[in-house]
């Protein structure tokens, strides 16, 4: 491994959440640089091995089934695959055991809150999970600018196109969603609109 | 690697701090006039075969950058106010890796033009600023923007564009192929009378002293070139300054200070190695370029009885007028797919608003570009943060991925005393020393400028018929990642830190070249200007340095 790549106990310091949604939206790198706490040499290593296991590393089944029914409200499967498909739930259980591991203890915080809410709103019901589709959504739109959602949300973004090593976009139905080819390089033409470009002429703008 | 080394206790000639964009100019060309050479970098040494396509990596986990949770920041926009830690995500974000952020720039390499360095004549004073003229003209770094396209590697079209300041010789290589984003920018910009020219990018079109033509393979805004197509001083400079046998880069060494004499020179630099044992470099001459945040935290860092507000700041000036340009963003879908994600991030350019027009009613100007998007995280994560971010409308939305483009309007930042990078009181890095404070609260005509190219870019796209176009809030910004004016050049020891050749103004054997050195902000794409400084700097010291004059 590179020398990037070591983790470094020196450098090994609390957690430093986000925790208002306020934050998130300022920066989309709200995420950035979490990687020194928790050391991510084998990050991708560790991902790897338990790619296609489906063993929680961070979660309890009854988080993991919470988890699991949100991100495939954010990303849905219908015609296509959505986030249930991409892994996405994997993705955020190994995330947050490892490499996000300094998000985790907010992020459960929140899911609990989550939770608790939901059932107090829709008495006698096992939970969000267990609620029909058109229950999910509503209730989603109720909590969709708390923090928690905010976070949920972007680690299923995450979780949908990294690289499928890190326990997310199953192969690759994330980047096969939005048109992305992994091919290591490329050659003109790239897309539509620079098939029959004539070639740069600095005199046709001064006509 | 390296195939002289040298022991602390040698005194070489020159020790340069940072292996950047900077650093590694100031390495090659004080290594080849025949001076010994120790360049200290914090950061890590790694080759083309480390690098990879993994945004989880570089961009949301610190892979290459002072984003890996080890150097934390604090950012006010209040100067009054005390400043927060802003968590893992610093708010000057660089490259901490051999080669500095010339590995993981965008490689935009336009050259500032002649008003930038006499706009204060031009224009007068703006009150509660610094702005100030440029201690040299545009002719004076002509020569070495020249040697930036022919040594360091920079694809373009000279005459392309009808605003280009004059040059005394054509790049050495072609532009890029353009992408269909610079087709429909072309495009639009024509329709409205626009004059839209080839990016110049410095990036390989083809083979070139040694290294590939690009591949386009599309990451290298926050990547590493693993093709070495993209021209990093860690490709170039630094190899060439090593080929010399005079010249030592020392990785893994994080300089903590500056120490001087009774006479009030300085004799080399502390440094922790990796494993945070305190080593010290003799030398003869310091050079400081280890960028606009971290230059002015070491002078800080280095105060002494001698210098109790901190190394070369009798003027105050140290910290002071920091600049981080504003790019104003607009996004566009399209019919048809762009596939922007393949490619260079950026093949057209106009500079129709670059001058400033006083009639505007605000100071500044700027340049627009068309781009990628980014790629797949960053975008959809702004994407979910700018429209639905869940749901069936959301995933439609990630479904345009293909046919999206953005263009970006970089404007100026005016130089105000009270943005600035400080000491933190109370925040320490992973080594314990004090962190980097950041102050900083955009100029309301830095936001004017804005949201004036903003319109211009939302012109363009629907000249080059858009189906969509969305504006990115134009807000202060609380993110930087081009550092600029915190050492300023100038004249007067009272209104600068360093002179019109990099010499500090209170040390005589002290020299800072970065970022930090500029004066005003131009309009964006600061490398290009940062190495011309470097080479036209290595040449004064190093003239100063036969006659005996350091």
């Amino acid at each position: 491994m590179s020398d990037a790549a070591t983790g470094d106990a020196a450098a090994r310091e609390p957690a430093t959440a986000v925790h208002t949604r306020r934050e998130l939206l300022e920066s989309a790198l709200a995420l950035l640089g979490v990687a020194a706490v928790s050391g991510f040499a084998s990050t991708r290593a560790v991902a790897s091995e338990a790619r296609g296991s489906t063993a929680l590393r961070y979660f309890s089944s009854g988080e993991a089934a919470t988890i699991d029914a949100l991100v495939a409200q954010i990303i849905p499967s219908d015609d296509t695959p959505g986030a249930r498909e991409m892994g996405v739930a994997r993705f955020i259980d190994h995330a947050l055991a490892g490499f996000m591991a300094p998000l985790a203890p907010a992020f459960r915080l929140g899911l609990a809150e989550f939770e608790l809410k939901c059932r107090a709103q829709h008495a006698g019901a096992e939970g969000f999970a267990a609620l029909t589709s058109e229950q999910q959504i509503a209730w989603l739109q109720q909590v969709e600018h708390t923090p928690f959602f905010n976070s949920a949300q972007q680690l299923t973004v995450l979780g949908a196109l990294s690289m499928p090593d890190y326990g997310g976009n199953h192969n690759g139905l994330g980047w096969q969603l939005i048109g992305f080819e992994d091919l290591h390089a490329f050659t003109p033409p790239f897309g539509y609109y620079d098939r029959d470009y004539p070639g740069f002429d600095a005199a046709a703008g001064k006509s | 690697m390296s195939a002289v080394r040298y022991r602390d206790s040698t005194v070489v000639d020159f020790v340069v701090v940072g292996s950047g964009a900077a650093g590694g100019v100031l390495a090659r060309e004080l290594a080849t006039s025949g001076f010994s050479t120790v360049v200290l970098e914090q950061g890590p040494r790694l080759t083309p075969a480390d690098f990879e396509h993994d945004e989880l990596k570089y961009w949301f986990l610190g892979a290459i950058t002072n984003s890996d949770g080890r150097s934390p920041q604090s950012f006010r926009s209040d100067p009054e106010a005390v400043a927060k830690p802003t968590g893992m995500r610093p708010a000057l974000w660089y490259a901490r890796t051999v080669g500095g952020s010339s590995t993981h720039f965008t490689a935009n390499y336009w050259r500032f033009h002649e008003i930038d360095f006499i706009e204060r004549s031009k224009l007068g004073p703006i009150a509660g600023t610094g702005f100030e003229d440029w201690p040299i003209t545009y002719a004076e770094l002509e020569p070495y923007y020249s040697k930036v396209e022919w040594d360091i590697g920079v694809s373009g079209l000279a005459g392309a564009s009808p605003f280009d300041p004059p040059r005394s010789r054509p790049f050495p290589m072609p532009p890029l192929p353009v992408k269909s984003s610079g087709v429909l920018f072309e495009r639009g910009a024509r329709k409205l009378g626009l004059h839209p020219f080839p990016a110049p990018m410095a990036i390989n079109s083809q083979f070139y002293r040694g290294r590939a033509a690009c591949i386009s393979c599309g990451f290298c805004h926050g990547f590493a070139c693993e093709a070495q197509a993209k021209s990093s001083t860690l490709f170039n400079m630094i190899p060439e300054a090593e080929a010399t046998g005079r010249c030592e880069v020392r990785a893994h060494s994080y300089v903590v200070r500056v120490d001087t004499d009774a006479k009030g020179r300085a004799t080399g630099v502390a440094y922790l190695d990796r494993a945070g044992r305190e080593h010290f470099q003799k030398a003869r001459a310091v050079v400081l370029a280890a960028n606009g945040a971290e230059t002015p935290r070491l002078l800080l860092g280095s105060a002494s009885a001698r210098f109790p507000d901190g190394l070369a700041n009798s003027s105050g000036l140290v910290g002071k007028y920091l600049m981080m340009n504003y790019s104003a963003r607009v996004s566009a879908v399209f019919e048809h797919e762009l596939n922007e994600y393949k490619s260079v991030q950026v093949t057209r350019v106009i500079h129709d608003f670059y001058d400033a027009d006083p009639r505007r009613g605000f100071y500044g100007g700027g340049g627009l570009d068309a781009r990628i998007g980014p790629q797949p995280m960053m975008w959809a994560q702004r994407l979910g943060q700018e429209g639905p971010s869940w749901g069936s409308a959301f995933k439609a939305r990630l479904r345009e991925f293909p046919r999206n483009m953005i263009v970006l309007g970089h404007g100026t930042s005016l130089p105000v005393a009270s943005n600035a990078v400080s000491l933190d009181p109370k925040l320490k890095d992973a080594w314990g020393r004090p962190a980097v404070r950041v102050t900083y609260k955009d100029h309301p005509d830095d936001l004017a400028n804005a949201r004036f190219m903003q319109d211009r870019a939302v012109e363009i796209m629907d000249a080059a018929g858009a189906q969509r176009v969305t504006r990115s809030p134009v807000a202060e910004q609380n993110f930087g990642m081009h550092l600029l004016g915190t050492c300023r050049m100038g004249n007067d020891a009272r209104s600068s830190v360093v002179d019109r050749y990099h010499r500090t103004h209170d040390v005589p054997n002290l020299f800072l070249c970065d970022g930090s050195s500029l004066v005003t902000s131009g309009r964006g794409q600061p490398t290009m200007t940062i190495q011309a400084l470097a080479f036209r700097a290595a040449d004064h010291i190093a003239r100063f340095a036969r006659a005996g004059e350091i």
